[in-house]
């Protein structure tokens, strides 16, 4: 095909994505920017938080959908509610606080009161409002579509256009291991938060399994020295080969992973040895079989709790984290990374697990920073729209489909940004 | 100024000139063998076994980021940062187990890429002298954005 070279203002998405190629205007153009805000970001499924996150009464927490402020808090009932955080009188933000624990929310402009399940309590001054004024109809609004799987809740602000189910697909059997990395099948979203920003388009923050020998070329020289406490332990030889039996899978729907489970498992003797001769090791495989049979256990070790998964668009689940990517224009964007805690197994496993993440991942880590550089290295080149159409063709010619449906290819091919670009126009194509 | 006094400020004003002109193998060589170097996340009292730390590096997690700041292929740093750090505000307390706690506070100021950066925050060194030699067992460093969102803090805070 020869490039077609269309002129901004660029707004036929279908137009800019085909089978192997990319325009690369989708990652430069302020006017696609604001149709993602309207078009994905403001109506569509977008994850917002774990419930471990507020496991009392009154907990809260404060995030951004697209530009839009919601706060998922835990009412009295026990129940977790998504709520615009928009007064109903004047439209100030009632939480000012990015997380805590409340009674109520109090909007210090006029002091309308909202309880934690958004009803409103207490209008001063109420009588002067009139007859026909009702309290009722004046709550917190909710999020109009809100639902959660194992505790990670999302929202979606207007009608996504799909039911949850049909949204998550068969992706959600690439969500458990990431919890099932538990003898009970339960984390706790409470060990902190790592920010980080870079100065480039959040469509970067892909799931790129062809990148890691030359972005990360530091990191798995180090991983290779001897001793210390690193990623590199849940993996064995190269994970980035293409005869390393690792895959990358497209699920439908965006939702697309670097499934790691085939290397893992042909490391998996060392890497229980490793995992043996550590504190808490032995415990913690004793409480993994009791949790999940033996046979159970074993799977689980191999998946290491890493689908390293991305459920399109704003989050993924990888190694110990869950990440939320947040788009602040078409040049920068900013990336929560949460690591998380397992629950029911030795203290020394999870405090491992944060020392594995803190050494690749945040604005100190030996990995996520140089993905950092590289988006922006990425971001300035793209401003070249002299011949601006990239390549997404590798593995086309030997990708297929497995008995799920799911379309896989080799570690290093992208199918998983063919994935999420088919998704993307199929989002940015609605009305 | 005491002789002790002297000469704990001249080993971190020391220190500070080893990171702001990334001299790695001097400033390592700074440090004591067990060593903790904690920079909390979040807010200044975590517990590093349940929360997250931008860095809690022991011995060979320092070496291993030493390792990976001096191979040609850390991108994060090519081009290297350019750093230069004010000390001040020095308090130093001698304890009975011979330890020295210094706390310190310090604002860097970082150029890269036509970018400026400013960070700012208290250091907390705990030192121990070996033969006539002061050397850093420990230092917290507690930034005073440490809850929010970072871009690169690759080179050495």
């Amino acid at each position: 095909m020869d490039p077609i070279n269309p002129q901004p203002p660029l707004l036929n998405p279908d137009e800019l994505v085909t089978e192997d190629r990319v325009h690369g205007a989708i990652y430069t153009s302020d006017e696609i920017f604001e149709l993602e805000m309207e078009r994905i970001f403001h109506g569509y499924w977008m994850y917002l938080g774990h419930h471990s996150e507020v496991p009392n009464p009154g907990d809260y927490q404060v995030r951004q959908i697209g530009r839009q402020s919601v706060i998922m808090v835990r009412g009295e009932d026990g129940q977790v509610r998504a709520l615009m955080n928009r007064c109903r009188h004047r439209g100030m933000a009632v939480c000012e606080a990015e997380e805590g624990n409340t009674k109520f929310f109090r909007c210090w402009y006029h002091g309308w009161v909202f309880a934690t399940d958004g009803k409103l309590l207490d209008v001063p001054k109420e009588n002067g409002y009139g007859e026909g004024f009702n309290k009722e109809e004046l709550g917190l609004t909710e999020a109009p579509w809100s639902t959660d799987y194992r505790g990670f809740h999302f929202v979606s602000l207007a009608d996504p256009g799909v039911d949850f189910d049909d949204y998550l697909g068969s992706a959600k059997q690439y969500i458990d291991p990431f919890l099932d990395a538990s003898p009970l099948g339960e984390i706790d979203v409470l060990a902190g938060v790592h920010r980080t920003k870079y100065y480039g388009n959040w469509k970067f923050v892909g799931m790129d399994g062809y990148h890691p020998h030359f972005t990360h070329k530091s990191v798995l020289d180090m991983w290779n020295r001897e001793g210390g406490e690193n990623l590199g332990d849940t993996h064995r030889g190269d994970p980035f080969a293409d005869d390393s039996g690792n895959l990358t899978r497209d699920m439908g729907n965006g939702h697309v992973m670097l499934d790691f489970f085939p290397g893992r498992e042909q490391h998996y003797d060392t890497y229980l040895e490793g995992l043996l001769s550590k504190p808490g090791g032995a415990e913690y495989l004793a409480a993994m079989e009791k949790g999940h049979g033996k046979e159970g256990a074993k799977r689980q070790l191999i998946w290491a709790g890493d689908p390293h998964t991305g459920i399109y668009p704003n989050m993924q689940l990888i190694n110990i984290q869950i990440r939320i990517i947040r788009p602040i224009s078409a040049n920068e964007t900013e990336v929560l990374m949460f690591p998380t805690l397992l629950k029911g197994v030795p203290e020394e496993i999870n405090a491992t697990r944060l020392r594995h993440h803190e050494s690749f991942y945040g604005p100190a880590g030996a990995g996520a920073p140089d993905d950092a550089e590289l988006f922006e290295r990425n971001q300035t080149g793209l401003q070249n729209n002299v011949n601006p159409w990239l390549l997404l063709g590798r593995g086309l010619d030997r990708q297929y489909r497995d008995e799920n449906g799911d379309l896989v290819g080799l570690v290093s091919d992208e199918v998983t940004q063919r994935g999420q670009l088919q998704a993307w126009v199929k989002l940015m194509s609605r009305r | 100024m005491d002789n002790l006094t002297d000469r704990v400020t001249r080993f971190i004003y020391l220190e500070a000139d080893l990171m702001d002109e990334h001299r790695f193998d001097e400033w390592l060589a700074c440090w004591s063998d067990p060593l903790l170097y904690w920079v909390p996340c979040n807010t200044e009292d975590t517990d590093p076994s349940r929360q997250v730390s931008l860095i809690y590096d022991d011995r060979t997690s320092l070496e291993n980021r030493i390792a990976r700041l001096q191979s040609p292929s850390a991108h994060s740093q090519t081009p290297r940062s350019r750093l230069r750090r004010v000390l001040s505000n020095i308090v130093i307390n001698p304890q009975e187990t011979g330890e020295i706690e210094v706390s310190s506070n310090f604002i860097l100021a970082e150029s890269r890429h036509h970018r400026k950066n400013i960070f700012a925050g208290k250091n907390l060194h705990t030192l121990i002298e070996k033969d006539n030699k002061l050397l850093i067992t420990q230092k917290k460093v507690l930034l005073i954005d440490n809850d929010d969102y970072i871009n690169n803090l690759s080179f050495i805070v």
